[in-house]
């Protein structure tokens, strides 16, 4: 099957504090087309960094990144931005709508950065969102909207642009269990109906539950992956 | 990323800290007020400056012999060239030729140093003496050997129209010339100077006293100021060994004057706006650092550093416009209360040291406007320039997790 995500020896050590922290060592891990995997793990054990690291918001010190066929250890700033922008789509633990404008406004925001033409953008950002059960908040800002609804109208920003890989950093963090659910099933139709390959970063049992592979960290290694 | 995005954007930002926003944009638009404000005044000022110097039977160019400036007399004048005028470019608005020579004037009662015009009265529209009020007669023409004295004069002299008067000169051979002259009428000048200084008479009857046919200057009219320098040129050719001189020159001290209010306002621009451009810096600063998780957000989905630098500095554009244009209505509203004019005959005795009249009239000009607006749009670049470096800074992962 296709890869979409390939890392091999891929490591990361900060070098801020008097004493290196290695957040990642010798990491091998490939993601393919159509997957859903956890990368499950306790706090600090690197889950979130390798998710970074795939996403090119965090360079590593070692090893080699490839991100559907592209290095992207060897991008510049503008070309990782450009890559994230075409090819990756983001669902932060907080949301991180721009609060003014409206959730129909936060997702075609993407598609304008991607420069499409407003009929367009609106027609992709008005199915994304209907999709996502959000057709009535579409001109709500997001103070006006609840914590599940917020997070939907992140993942209709992240899959409007068709990413090749959907990255989710503790998506179920700041939700109930109920909300939690439904956002489960939501990421679960994407995956299983349109194929969207995800790769999340939890520690939230319920979310491995949905997903199809579970690779545990500890220490900045691979401990487990049920691959 | 498109211009229109990055304004709504913007816009929508303003709005977010509206209260901070308003103060800011109040502060902007109160200073551009006053700066505008203060330009309609010095403007008027150069405006009262110029127009006092020029209407001073200076006009806007003059033709003079070499010399004359320094040491005037009859005996530096000149003989009119046959058919001159025909050489005039189309925007002079008039011309005059004039004999003017020092001299003495007496009455039973005073002697005082004076300047004897002789003109002709139908072509003094150009100069002050066109729309002076006159007590008595005005001079008939050419031929009219009366006296047409200012009003100060009359009072320091102790006499009035259809008295006499009598004027001592030196005519073309060097000899004192001695002559009585009736006043036909009491002139009176905006300028109090010119009351004292100017008697005029018809120019063909001061060319007899004085035993000449020569003129001492020719004084033009421009209806285009802008073309002073093409016509000084143009004349120049026309009067070879003649002199031809703006009247920056005949007026040193009015041009003077001219160029520094000039230097002035750009000066008090930079200054006020300068002050006011630390206030944007700080407001914008303010903005970035709250702004900074969803900065990263913005980095972290593929905006590029250069787009959240264009989102800055637009931010800081649209706050300046704002301030700029509401300023500029503000100061336009003030304006139209004053623009007949500013009645100042109480400082009337200082303000013509100045040469300046006692109803200051402010100057509204277009191109002040420009220039506050192109500015300020400068300003607001280089004030958005540090937050932006801020903004850009920022590392996507590092904003997430604040």
């Amino acid at each position: 099957m296709e890869r979409v995500v390939e890392c091999r020896d891929v490591g990361r050590t900060y070098d801020d504090d008097a004493v290196p922290v290695h957040a990642l060592r010798n990491v091998d891990f490939d993601l393919a087309a159509g997957e859903w995997v956890s990368l499950a793990g306790p706090s600090g054990s690197g889950k979130s960094t390798l998710l970074h690291v795939i996403g090119g918001l965090d360079q590593p010190t070692a090893g080699s990144v490839v991100v559907d066929g592209v290095e992207v250890t060897a991008l510049a700033t503008a070309q990782l931005s450009d890559l994230r922008l075409n090819k990756i789509g983001f669902v932060f633990q907080a949301y991180n709508l721009i609060p003014v404008l409206s959730a129909l406004e936060n997702v075609e925001f993407i598609l304008q950065l991607q420069g499409l033409d407003r009929a367009e953008r609106r027609s992709r950002s008005r199915d994304a969102l209907h999709s996502l059960g959000l057709a009535d908040v579409e001109h709500r800002r997001p103070g006006e909207m609840s914590g599940g609804q917020q997070q939907r109208v992140a993942i209709a920003r992240a899959i409007v642009t068709e990413p090749v890989l959907l990255l989710a950093d503790e998506p179920s963090a700041n939700l109930d269990t109920s909300t939690t659910r439904e956002l489960l099933e939501v990421l679960q139709t994407l995956n299983r109906e349109r194929g969207v390959t995800i790769l999340t970063a939890t520690h939230d049992p319920m979310v491995m539950g949905y997903t199809s592979r579970q690779v545990n960290l500890r220490d900045g290694k691979v401990v487990r992956d049920d691959s | 990323m498109p211009v229109k995005l990055l304004i709504q954007l913007s816009w929508r930002n303003i709005w977010r800290h509206r209260r901070r926003n308003a103060i800011l944009v109040s502060a902007i638009a109160v200073a551009v007020t006053g700066v505008m404000l203060l330009n309609t005044m010095m403007r008027g000022m150069q405006q009262d400056l110029r127009n006092t110097a020029i209407e001073n039977l200076t006009g806007h160019v003059k033709i003079l012999e070499p010399g004359y400036l320094h040491d005037p007399g009859i005996e530096r004048g000149f003989d009119i060239l046959e058919g001159w005028q025909n050489t005039l470019p189309d925007h002079v608005a008039g011309w005059a030729s004039r004999i003017r020579v020092p001299g003495v004037i007496m009455s039973e009662r005073g002697t005082r140093g004076i300047q004897l015009v002789g003109i002709d009265p139908a072509r003094e529209s150009i100069s002050f003496l066109g729309q002076a009020e006159v007590a008595g007669d005005r001079l008939s023409g050419p031929e009219d050997s009366r006296i047409l004295i200012g009003g100060l004069l009359a009072e320091a002299l102790d006499t009035a129209a259809g008295r006499r008067l009598v004027l001592v000169t030196q005519g073309a051979d060097g000899r004192t010339r001695e002559a009585g002259f009736r006043i036909a009428g009491v002139y009176r000048a905006e300028i109090a100077g010119l009351e004292k200084a100017f008697v005029f008479t018809g120019l063909a009857a001061l060319q007899r006293l004085l035993g000449t046919d020569k003129i001492t200057e020719i004084s033009i009219r421009l209806d285009d100021e802008d073309r002073e320098t093409s016509t000084i040129a143009a004349l120049a050719e026309t009067f070879e060994s003649r002199a031809v001189a703006s009247w920056r020159q005949l007026e040193p001290q009015a041009a003077a004057m001219v160029e520094v209010s000039d230097v002035t306002i750009y000066i008090l621009f930079v200054i006020v706006m300068g002050a006011l451009t630390f206030g944007l810096v700080n407001t914008l600063v303010t903005a970035v650092m709250e702004r900074l998780r969803e900065l990263g957000m913005l980095r972290a989905i593929g905006m590029r550093p250069r787009a959240v630098v264009a989102q800055v500095v637009v931010e800081s554009t649209v706050i300046m416009a704002i301030g700029v244009a509401a300023g500029l209505i503000l100061a336009w509203c003030v304006f139209s209360f004053v623009a007949d004019g500013i009645d100042l005959t109480a400082f009337d005795d200082s303000l013509a040291s100045f040469g300046m009249r006692p109803t200051f009239v402010p100057v509204f000009d277009i191109r002040d406007v420009a220039l506050i607006a192109v500015l300020s749009l400068a300003l607001s670049i280089l004030a958005s320039f540090y937050p932006a470096r801020r903004a850009v800074k920022i590392k996507p992962l590092e904003a997430l997790r604040r």
